[in-house]
This record gives C-alpha cells, sequence and structure tokens, in this order.
C-alpha cells in the first residue's frame, strides 16, 4: 500500500487547509448568526431593467 | 456587522445587471447533453439485451459506449447543469454580476470541447481504462483548464458580492469545485506516450485505491455536494418558503466535509486491497449515513406545513422526490458497504441499480426541476411554456426509475446467489453464462425503464424549445437597495 | 471645546473612535418605527445625505443602526432630526459594546470547537487501521506513517483548542488553588508528550502506545460541553441587554402651565409628568394619568402581545407605548426603575454563578489532591510491575478522575432552571436560592402590591331611593380623573368632563364646580354628605344627591390559581398584612388563605416570621419591598415583586417582573426537579469515577476509553441539565 505515503501526507496538508478556511470563515462574521439568511433569497424576484 | 449589506455613499451602481448569457448557455446545453447521454445509456441497455445491437462495428460496441453515456450523463449533462446553476445562485445570493464574464464564456466553449471531445474519442477507443476518468491526457489538460477558469469566475464571484454572509449553498458548490480539481489532478497523473495514450502514474493495486479514493471523492463532491448546492436553493425559491433549519444545513455541510475522504475503499472490498483498509472503508461509509440524511430532511422539511403545494406544483415534485431518492441511495450505499452485504452485491447488478437509483432519482430529478425553475426565467418568463408536460416529465421519470432500480436490484441478488451457489461437493451450481441467461428478462425491464426516462427527458426539451420561443433573453437588474428581511 | 468634550462623553456609552478622538466615530443606534423591509434603505438613504455621514448600515432584524459619521461636521441632534423627519426615532445602543465581547467569545469557542472535533474526526480516521488490523497486516512503516499524520493534525488541537484548559490550570495553580482544570490540562499534557516520545522513539521510556485519538477526542467532547454552557450564558446576557437598551433618548416634560420640553430621561424627577406618544418607550417608571393605549412589556415578561393601559395603571420604563398618547406621572426614575433593577440583580445573578459553586470547587479541590496522588502512586507502582504501561496507566487515571462532570453538575442544572423561571417572569439574583426554595414550607404573602394589583377597584356603588346612582357613577368618574388621589383613580375614565373651580383637600377629597355652577365632592363619605352610609369607602354629591361607593383591592388574576397550586404542594399559604383587618379578611376570604394577620407593623411582621422559623418552619416571603424590607430579610428565601420601589437596594433572592404569582409555585416545583437533576448529575459523576478508577488502575482502561468516557460524563451533566430549560 505505497500509495497511502502519498494519499496520507497529502490529507494531512488537504484537512489543515479545510481548517484554515473554517477559520477564515469564523473571522469573516460567517458564521455568527443566521437570522434571516434563509428568507433573505426570498425576497428579490427578478426584475427585468 | 456581519449580515448587513454596508451603502456606502460614493457607491452608484445604478444600472448595473446580472450576466446570464453564460447561465442560459449551460442550462440549453444541459438539456442537450441530457438527451445524449440518456439516448445512448439506452441503447447500450439495449445492447446487454441483444449484442447485435454493435452491428460488428467497433465505435458502437458496448466497452466503447458505456463510458460516453458514464461521462455524458455526469459531465455534460451533470456538470452543465451545476455551471448553469452555480453561476446563477453565486450571482442572485451575492447581488452581483459575475466576474470575469468573458471567462465564463471561454468555461462554457472549453467545456463544450471537452464533451465533444468525450463523443469522439471514446467511441474511437481511447480510453484511460479508468472509471469515470476514462479521457485521454490531452481531454484532461483541457479540463483542467475549463476547471480552472470555472474556478475564478465562481469565486470570483464570490469575492465581490454585495451581500456579506455567503448563502450556503455557495459554500457546497464551492467545495464542489475545489474537491474535483483536487480529484482530477491526483487521479490524472499519466505519463503520456503519445497523443492518445498514456499510462497511469500509479500501478495494480495502487492505482486501484487512487481511482476509488478519486471514483467515490467523484461521487460524493460532484453528484452530492453540488447537487445538494442547487437544492439548498430552488427547493425554497421554487416552494416559497425558507430552507427549514439553515443552522442545520450549515451543520450538515461541515458534517459531510468531515466524513467524506475515507469512504472510497468500499468499491475494493474483496481485491487485492488489504483487509484493514477495507474496513476502514466500511466504518467510515456508515458513518457517512448521518449528515446525508440530515441535508435530506432539511430539505423536505422545508415543505412542512405546505404540502399542499406538492399537489398541484409538478417541479416541486421533481425536488421533493429527488431527495427521497437520495435518503435511499444514501441508505443503500453504507448497507452496501458493510463487507457481507458486498460479498452478496460486488461486480453484480445490484451496484449498478444503485448508481441508477443516485443517478436518475436524485441527480437527475433535481437537475430537472432546478432547470424547470430557472430557464424560465432565463428568458423573461416565470413558468415553463407547458405545466402539464411537466407533470407527464414527472410521471413517466418516476415509473421509468422504478421499473430500472427493482429490475436492477431482483436481477443484482439473483445473480450474487447464483454466483455463489456451490454445490455440496464445492463446485459451483450455475455457470456463469446461466446467470447471464436468467439476468435477460431485467435487463428487457430495465430498457423499458430507461425508454420511459429518456421519453421524459424529449418531453423536457420539448418544453424547453417552446419557453424558449415564447419568451426572450431579459437583461436582469440587481438591486440597488437590499431588500432586508 | 467644552461642548466638544461633553458631545465626546454623552456619545461614548455606544460609540467608539477607531483612528483616535479627533477621526471618525463608529456608533450603534437602536431604531424604532421600522415596518417593513424597505425601511432599512430609506434610513440609509436619509443619513447619507447629512454631512459628515460616511456610511450608515442598518440591519433590519435587530433594528440596529451602524453609523460611520465625523461629530465635528454633524451633530447628534441633527442625525437624530434627519431620522425623524423620515418617521423613525433611535436610542444609543449601549450594550454593543458587551455583545461585541461575547460575539468575539463565541467566535473563539466555536473555532476552538471546531478545531477540536474536526481533527478528531480524521484522527480517529487515521487511527482506525491500527485497530482494524490483524496482527502483522500493517507494515511497521506503514503503522509509523499513520501516527506521524495523527501526530500532526493533533499539533493544532494542543495550540489552538486545549489552550483554556492550560491557561485555567495555570491561574489556579498560581492561586494555589487546585480546581478541576489541573488534572484536565495535566492529563493533556502528559498524554501528548508520551505519545510524541512513542512515535518519534518507539523504544524509549514511554513507551510504545500512542492515544492521539483519545486526546483529540477528549478536548473535543469538554469543548462541546463548555459551548453549551456558553450558549445558555448569551442567551441570559441578551435577554437582559434588551432590557438595558430601552430606554428613549428624550422624553417630553410637561410643565403645568400646559408647556411641555423634551428632556433626556435621567433630567426626569419623580412627580413630574411626562407626556409619551405612541411608537415612544416609557422614559420612567409610572402611573398614567391620561390616555389609553396599549403597551408592550415584552422586556418585562416576554409577551409581546400588547397590555391594556388606562388611567391608574402603572408602566415600567423601557416598555414601548404602542397607540394613543399617553400622560403619565413619574414615579421612579433612572437607576430606581425596574428596568435597571434588573440590570443590576442580573449582573450580580451572572457574576454570583461562579462563587455559589463554592461548595463543589472545594470538594473538586480535595477530589484532585487526591487524584493526582493516585495517579503518581499507580505510575509509580506500574513502572515496577511493567515501565512500558506506567504512563498509559498514569493518563488513565488522571483523565478517568477528572472533576469535570463534578464541578458542571450545579452550574449546568441552576443555569438552565434559571433561565426557564426568568421566562415565566421570576428572575433569580442568588442561583443557590433554588436550593433553599426546596426546604420551603411555609409561604407568606404581603397584600398590598403582592397579591392584590395596587389599584383599587370599585366593587359596588349605590344611592338612595329616587337617586340615579348610575348616571351619578358617570359623573363621578369624570370628576375623579382630575384628582391625584388613588381612591378616585378606581373610578376615573379619562374623561375630564367641564368642571371648574377644582379643589383638592388633603385627606378629604376633590371638589368641583360644574357648568350649572353646582358645589359637587367627591371623597371621604363624612365629608360629602351629613348622614354618611357606614358601609360606602366614598362618596360623590352635591346636597342629597349622594352616590355611595364601596372601593377594594382587587386580587391579581392569578392569585387564587396560585395560592390552590400552592397548597396542593403542601405549602402552608398565610397572609402577613398592615391594612385593616376588614379588608385583609375579605381578600383571604376570596383567595382562600386560612391564616391571616391583619394591622401588622413592619416589626409585628418580623416577629410573626421569626415565631415561624423557630417552630421549625422554612419560611417563603413574597413582598413588594416598600414596607417588607427587613421581613423580606428575615425570611429564608425572598421574592419581591417587580414593581417594588425597593427592589434597587433589597436583598430579595428572585424577582417577580411578570407579577404573575403562578410563578411562586412554579419555582418551587422547578426547585424540586432541579435538586433531583442535581442529584442525578453527581451521582452519575461519583458512580462513573468508582466503576472507572480501579479499573484504570488496575490497567483495564485504555486512554481511550477514560478520555471518551470522561467527556461523555460531563456532556450527559451538561445535557440533562437542559431538560430544566424548558
Amino acid at each position: 500500500m505505497d500509495i497511502l505515503y502519498l494519499l496520507i501526507p497529502f490529507s494531512v496538508v488537504l484537512v489543515l487547509l479545510i481548517v484554515a478556511v473554517f477559520g477564515w470563515a469564523v473571522n469573516a462574521g460567517q458564521l455568527d448568526g443566521f437570522e434571516n439568511e434563509a428568507e433573505r433569497i426570498l425576497l428579490d424576484e427578478d426584475q427585468a431593467t | 456587522m456581519a449580515n448587513e449589506r454596508v451603502l456606502v455613499a460614493s457607491e452608484t451602481t445604478a444600472g448595473t445587471t446580472y450576466e446570464d448569457g453564460p447561465v442560459r448557455a449551460f442550462a440549453l446545453a444541459a438539456v442537450l447533453w441530457g438527451v445524449v447521454g440518456m439516448a445512448v445509456g439506452v441503447f447500450i441497455a439495449a445492447q446487454l439485451a441483444w449484442p447485435e445491437l454493435n452491428f460488428g462495428i467497433s465505435w458502437l460496441s458496448y466497452g466503447r459506449l458505456r463510458p460516453l453515456h458514464t461521462n455524458a450523463v455526469i459531465f455534460a449533462f451533470g456538470g452543465c447543469t451545476l455551471m448553469a446553476t452555480s453561476y446563477h445562485v453565486v450571482q442572485r445570493t451575492g447581488q452581483t454580476r459575475l466576474f470575469a464574464p468573458m471567462l465564463a464564456w471561454f468555461h462554457f466553449w472549453a467545456w463544450q470541447a471537452v464533451i465533444v471531445g468525450a463523443a469522439i474519442t471514446l467511441p474511437m477507443g481511447f480510453t484511460r481504462g479508468k472509471e469515470y476518468a476514462e479521457l485521454e491526457w490531452p481531454i484532461g489538460i483541457l479540463i483542467t483548464i475549463a476547471w480552472v477558469s470555472y474556478a475564478i469566475v465562481f469565486f470570483g464571484t464570490v469575492g465581490r458580492r454585495k451581500i456579506r454572509h455567503i448563502y450556503v449553498a455557495n459554500w457546497f458548490f464551492g467545495a464542489f469545485i475545489l474537491a474535483v480539481a483536487l480529484l482530477h489532478i491526483v487521479n490524472g497523473a499519466v505519463l503520456p506516450v503519445t497523443f492518445w495514450k498514456s499510462y497511469s502514474a500509479y500501478a495494480g493495486v495502487q492505482d486501484a485505491m487512487v481511482q476509488w479514493w478519486y471514483g467515490h471523492n467523484a461521487v460524493g463532491f460532484f453528484l452530492t455536494a453540488g447537487f445538494l448546492g442547487m437544492m439548498y436553493y430552488y427547493i425554497p425559491k421554487q416552494a416559497e418558503r425558507p430552507i427549514y433549519s439553515y443552522r442545520l444545513s450549515i451543520v450538515h455541510f461541515w458534517a459531510l466535509i468531515f466524513t467524506y475522504m475515507w469512504a472510497g475503499p468500499h468499491h475494493l472490498h474483496y481485491t487485492a486491497l488489504p483487509d484493514w483498509a477495507q474496513s476502514v472503508g466500511m466504518i467510515f461509509s456508515l458513518v457517512l449515513l448521518a449528515p446525508s440524511w440530515g441535508g435530506m430532511i432539511n430539505g423536505v422539511m422545508t415543505l412542512s406545513g405546505a404540502w399542499h403545494k406538492l399537489r398541484d406544483d409538478p417541479i416541486l415534485k421533481f425536488l421533493i422526490v429527488a431527495l427521497s431518492f437520495y435518503g435511499m441511495a444514501t441508505f443503500e450505499g453504507p448497507l452496501m458497504s458493510i463487507k457481507t452485504v458486498n460479498a452478496l452485491s460486488h461486480y453484480t447488478d445490484w451496484t449498478v441499480g444503485h448508481v441508477h437509483a443516485g443517478a436518475l432519482g436524485w441527480v437527475g430529478l433535481i437537475s430537472m426541476g432546478s432547470l424547470y425553475h430557472l430557464i424560465p426565467r432565463m428568458f423573461g418568463r416565470t413558468e415553463m411554456y407547458s405545466k402539464s408536460a411537466i407533470e407527464l416529465h414527472f410521471w413517466i421519470a418516476t415509473i421509468g426509475i422504478v421499473l430500472y432500480i427493482a429490475a436492477m436490484w431482483i436481477a443484482g441478488v439473483m445473480q450474487g446467489l447464483m454466483w455463489r451457489a456451490v454445490n455440496p461437493d464445492g463446485t459451483l451450481v450455475y455457470t456463469f453464462v446461466e446467470s447471464v441467461k436468467a439476468t435477460w428478462p431485467f435487463y428487457v425491464t430495465r430498457l423499458v425503464g430507461g425508454l420511459l426516462y429518456l421519453g421524459g427527458m424529449l418531453v423536457m426539451a420539448w418544453n424547453v424549445i417552446k419557453t424558449v420561443q415564447a419568451g426572450q433573453p431579459e437583461r436582469v437588474r440587481i438591486p440597488l437597495v437590499m431588500a432586508h428581511a | 471645546m467644552h461642548a466638544a468634550d461633553a458631545d465626546a462623553q454623552a456619545l461614548a456609552p455606544f460609540t467608539t473612535w477607531p483612528d483616535g478622538p479627533a477621526g471618525v466615530a463608529l456608533s450603534q443606534l437602536q431604531v424604532a418605527g421600522m415596518h417593513c423591509a424597505a425601511c432599512s434603505g430609506l434610513i440609509e438613504a436619509a443619513l447619507l445625505k447629512l454631512p459628515g455621514v460616511e456610511a450608515a448600515s442598518v440591519n433590519a432584524a435587530s433594528a440596529r443602526l451602524a453609523l460611520r459619521w465625523r461629530p465635528s461636521l454633524v451633530a447628534l441632534a441633527d442625525v437624530l432630526a434627519a431620522l425623524q423627519a423620515a418617521g423613525y426615532r433611535a436610542s444609543p445602543d449601549v450594550a454593543a459594546p458587551a455583545r461585541e465581547l461575547r460575539r468575539q467569545e463565541r467566535r473563539q469557542a466555536l473555532w476552538r470547537l471546531f478545531v477540536a472535533g474536526f481533527l478528531m474526526m480524521q484522527v480517529m480516521m487515521l487511527a482506525t487501521p491500527a485497530y482494524v488490523a490483524a496482527a502483522g497486516e500493517l507494515a511497521p512503516d506503514l503503522d509509523r506513517l499513520l501516527r506521524w499524520g495523527s501526530w500532526v493534525l493533533t499539533l493544532p488541537v494542543m495550540a489552538f483548542a486545549a489552550g483554556p484548559f492550560f491557561s485555567g490550570a495555570w491561574r489556579q495553580l498560581r492561586a494555589r488553588r487546585l480546581g478541576m482544570e489541573v488534572p484536565v490540562a495535566l492529563g493533556i499534557a502528559v498524554t501528548f508528550v508520551a505519545s510524541t516520545g512513542a512515535l518519534f522513539d518507539p523504544g524509549g521510556a514511554l513507551g510504545h502506545e500512542v492515544y492521539f485519538d483519545s486526546l483529540t477526542m477528549f478536548v473535543a467532547l469538554l469543548l462541546l460541553a463548555r459551548w453549551f454552557e456558553l450558549g445558555a450564558r448569551h442567551r441570559a446576557a441578551d435577554a437582559l441587554e434588551a432590557v438595558a437598551s430601552s430606554l428613549p433618548m428624550t422624553a417630553e416634560r410637561l410643565s403645568d402651565d400646559g408647556s411641555s420640553e423634551r428632556v433626556p430621561p435621567e433630567a426626569l424627577r419623580a412627580g413630574e409628568r411626562i407626556r409619551v406618544a405612541a411608537g415612544e418607550a416609557f422614559a420612567a417608571d409610572g402611573c398614567v394619568l391620561s390616555g389609553q393605549g396599549f403597551v408592550n412589556e415584552a422586556l418585562l415578561t416576554g409577551e409581546s402581545a400588547p397590555v391594556a393601559k388606562a388611567v391608574g395603571d402603572a408602566v415600567v420604563a423601557g416598555s414601548i407605548n404602542v397607540d394613543g398618547s399617553l400622560v403619565v406621572a413619574v414615579q421612579r426614575v433612572g437607576a430606581d426603575t425596574t428596568a435597571q433593577g434588573i440590570v443590576r440583580l442580573m449582573q450580580q445573578a451572572q457574576s454570583q454563578r461562579s462563587s455559589s459553586s463554592g461548595l463543589v470547587d472545594r470538594v473538586a479541590a480535595g477530589f484532585t489532591a487526591g487524584v493526582l496522588l493516585l495517579a503518581l502512586g499507580a505510575g509509580i507502582a506500574w513502572w515496577w510491575i511493567d515501565p512500558s504501561r506506567a504512563v498509559a496507566v498514569a493518563v488513565a487515571v488522571l483523565i478517568v478522575t477528572c472533576p469535570c462532570a463534578l464541578t458542571l453538575a450545579a452550574p449546568a442544572a441552576w443555569l438552565a432552571a434559571s433561565g426557564a423561571l426568568a421566562r415565566r417572569g421570576l428572575l433569580l439574583t442568588d442561583l443557590s436560592a433554588l436550593e433553599r426554595l426546596c426546604a420551603t414550607d411555609t409561604v407568606v404573602f404581603d397584600k398590598t402590591g403582592t397579591l392584590s394589583e395596587e389599584r383599587l377597584q370599585l366593587c359596588r356603588h349605590w344611592a338612595a331611593e329616587g337617586v340615579d346612582g348610575d348616571a351619578l357613577l358617570t359623573v363621578a368618574r369624570s370628576l375623579a380623573t382630575l384628582s391625584r388621589h388613588p381612591a378616585a383613580q378606581a373610578l376615573a375614565d379619562g374623561r375630564a368632563g367641564t368642571w371648574t373651580d377644582v379643589r383638592e383637600v388633603p385627606g378629604r377629597g376633590v371638589q368641583a364646580r360644574d357648568v350649572t355652577g353646582k358645589l359637587w365632592r367627591l371623597g371621604a363619605p363624612a365629608w360629602v354628605s351629613e348622614r354618611p352610609d357606614p358601609a360606602a369607602r366614598l362618596a360623590f354629591g352635591y346636597g342629597d344627591r349622594v352616590l355611595w361607593l364601596d372601593l377594594a383591592e382587587a386580587p391579581r388574576a392569578d392569585a387564587a390559581k396560585a395560592v390552590t397550586a400552592l397548597r396542593a404542594q403542601g405549602q402552608r399559604v398565610r397572609l402577613l398584612s398592615g391594612d385593616q383587618p376588614a379588608a385583609v379578611a375579605r381578600m383571604a376570604a376570596v383567595l382562600d388563605i386560612a391564616h391571616w394577620q391583619a394591622g401588622a407593623t413592619p416589626e409585628s411582621k418580623l416577629t410573626a416570621v421569626r415565631e415561624w422559623q423557630a417552630a421549625g418552619e422554612h419560611v417563603l416571603m413574597v413582598g413588594d419591598g416598600i414596607n417588607d424590607a427587613p421581613v423580606l430579610a428575615a425570611a429564608d428565601v425572598r421574592i419581591a415583586m417587580g414593581q417594588g420601589a425597593m427592589l434597587a437596594r433589597s436583598a430579595a433572592d428572585a424577582l417577580l417582573v411578570s407579577n404573575r404569582l403562578m410563578a411562586v409555585p412554579q419555582a418551587l416545583a422547578l426547585a424540586q426537579k432541579t435538586r433531583r437533576v442535581l442529584r442525578q448529575n453527581l451521582a452519575w459523576a461519583a458512580l462513573y469515577n468508582l466503576a472507572c478508577v480501579p479499573l484504570a488502575l488496575t490497567g483495564l482502561l485504555p486512554p481511550l476509553a477514560a478520555g471518551v468516557g470522561m467527556a461523555a460524563s460531563s456532556l450527559f451533566v451538561v445535557l440533562n441539565a437542559q431538560r430544566l430549560a424548558r
């Protein structure tokens, strides 16, 4: 299973990158609170020019 | 102030419109390739019942056409649908215009080139032999270029959004785009020999491991995460109700990311792959059940209190029934990853049944529902040309799916039992050919199911053409004052 | 220069200057009057027209305005005027800094929890092959690779997620206290060091077993428990904030000559009159003098269904006048208002949270000392028996005996219960009162303002033969409107009619002339008529035409129900009042209270309570705090009614802001339930430790199981406590 010498370090790096993305999300306030986010997409209907 | 839009005094973005050209193009292409991919599928299904249908012509042979079918339905039909909807959703939820529209058009044409390239090279026999990754390296490079363009346009649009909060669907799309890029590059590593021939950078069981790490994550991120993104936008929009629990959708996303990477080995049970690797794959496939069902429940419960809408709205039928098939497939998958079950199911048509429950049931129906919502709006209308055609499509498709998977379940279990039936003296009871003969009526039934499904797709194509003729592309203004909740 | 300083000071509670005092200001305001989605855009557009306003952002969901502006170019008054012109009102959002702090706290907790949880999953995946592989199936190199991967993924957990445990332990050690964080930190540190050693030097002294999976799971589950606790704490603080930021920026004060001026709430004094327009918040506690309408008292009761208010009704600072213009007599301002009192009491409760678990902390300290010795002893013992297992055993002992569940048990239960009570309008200031409530067997009520509404009610009116009582009543009501006397207020209907020459005669009543010039009197029966009817409390008349009135206190709507419920719980219910025997007897009869005392002075109330306590009773006193302060202090548990002026200085254990007496039996029931849950939690924690410690000592409990068990038991305790939160 020599391929794991590639896949495992690769997964580790990937996992750390994902953690970094989550860190960015927390810092950017993406996870602060979701009041009304679900409704927001319903509010605008396309209006032509 | 994470949720507000800051209206700065100097900002005067009056008159900006969304860039829906690529959305329109991808949406229509999706319908076209859906018909093509499903037609090829019907054809090869017929071939399994009547092998003479290859007419002795090499480029009509089953071995060559099967990858054409899988690539066409997954990457052409599924891919174009994902690209159309992701470009649509990222603009509408961010209330901003597409980043680098010219690059988006390049992406469109490059992708069509990939598809046409596949349609030419696969029947000609040029193949890497790796499932869902058959296309040879020149097309592989083109895919990479198209995909990088896609990523730039999508993430660029996210970057210039006016709404600070990134709607959950975009997280799913984003993960899908990045994951597929990664998977494609790793599994696409080859040593080219000639223009149309290369050898995988990996060998033997190592290659198998990489292949199925790719394969299962392709299912997980291309066919699941991407379409979940679609679901999280188009179900609320069509039902005119917010998603049941927004918090759950976020948790769902991260939970899925947590567990997907290691389920791959379940494709390799009872192979040369070490036992422990197979066990790891089995365990984490079972763990995957929870987040998958969380997402399904979230989508279905969005209709809570408004089930009556299902009666009158065929588009909602597509979307909700799609989720039921998603639930079914994500239960069946972990079940089949259990070694004892797998001992029966591996290499049988049960696997084919499972794939098509997910493909026809989940991917197909959610795509159709989303396109039915999207396409009229791309042509200045709110409804398709014919609502009863949508209803007809829904019923034909659903019956087709049921016939298909029922046939394959029965065939699969039967095959498994026949293959392992052993006489008291240790010899096999049945020869392989006997199992093939016994499967034949189920191949025919499956063909009927597939024909129905294709028929539904043709009804859709007709409806789309009529809708396009009746409407016209309009430029849609981006709202200046954000409609706060 | 001074004016600017004064301005800066006035702005300070809700403004920050990120670039220094001369630069741009960031102010947070609360906007009132928003009723639709488009309002945000209108407000933003209106404000951007002003010079000096650089950016305006309105969050429609919370009605908060974030203003980026230059005070040197435009005055706050102009900003408010622009808002008013657009049809909105604003008040300072003084809770913004605290809210920001809470947000930072939550973000940090979420980040840590994710790092621990996500990496725990990945480490588990990497660890699984070693568990499922048969002997010899996993090549040593591959095994090492998997462990290396686990180690790399554990590093962020140590660096980011486990921080609070180490800093907490350090703080405790510096204070020479052995709290619960010490064994946790020690366990984590030892596990990590031992596993790292085993990874890089398998033949070395630290053995060859790695425990990265136990470690990450342990940290993740502990952080999960803390996450739930944080949520509960923040929810309480959010509710508090709604109260704190509810005062309006100005109030319209009416002077006796009919003119009015707008003043800040701080400038109001008791006795003054203010006019509160529709949509405005009340600037002070007071009593309605004229007008009627509906008021939103959500900040007190949590109910947003508007409450009808008419002349004589009490209103509370911070509540919102929904419709109708009201003139209010100011009774309590500033720190005395119910709103501020609530803020203060809850802040007390929040900070008390840690100290009220002092007993448990002390237990934990002794426990921890014992644990450390045990772990040390086990480690040494095993060093003799089988050195390669010494570390594992010591770690397992440390982890499994951690008193986390023990320390979480009480606060988790009390916080959940206090949240549930707060929703019913009973705000606990001393969480340990929940324990004392369990022992209560006697409930003593005050009458006026506690069992009864503050306002008197007309219960009977009659007149002599030939006199039209009803017509007279209507006339009486209109005269009563002009009187400030509380008895008259029971009659007043808000329509002043045409009276001239109005005069209040102290101790007697009010008199005035009607359109025909006749002099009417409303007041003491003896003053209105020469032949007073002894059954009447009040009279209204002119000459022979006299209307007799009897007023009584109205019991609160749920008073009877509450008394019945208390009796059903086995409580003795008593009534102690300073009022006349007749009135007290009547109230006792209506509410079916057998044991009552009238004419009680504060001293005699105190004596009575002490007597009962000497007889072995545990007394819960419910009073409005005005003249009950001494006796409230003597009782075992003290509940003060929400409108009591003394609440700011009272020693009440709880504040009944909703004035719903049913909360009292509910609190008693909840206290019992809380004690049951607390006992369940403690029993579980003890049982768990008793079972697992021997296993750990004998080496039969691997650190993974120890970690899982310990963290799971903490989680169990927190979740069990949530049953009280409903």
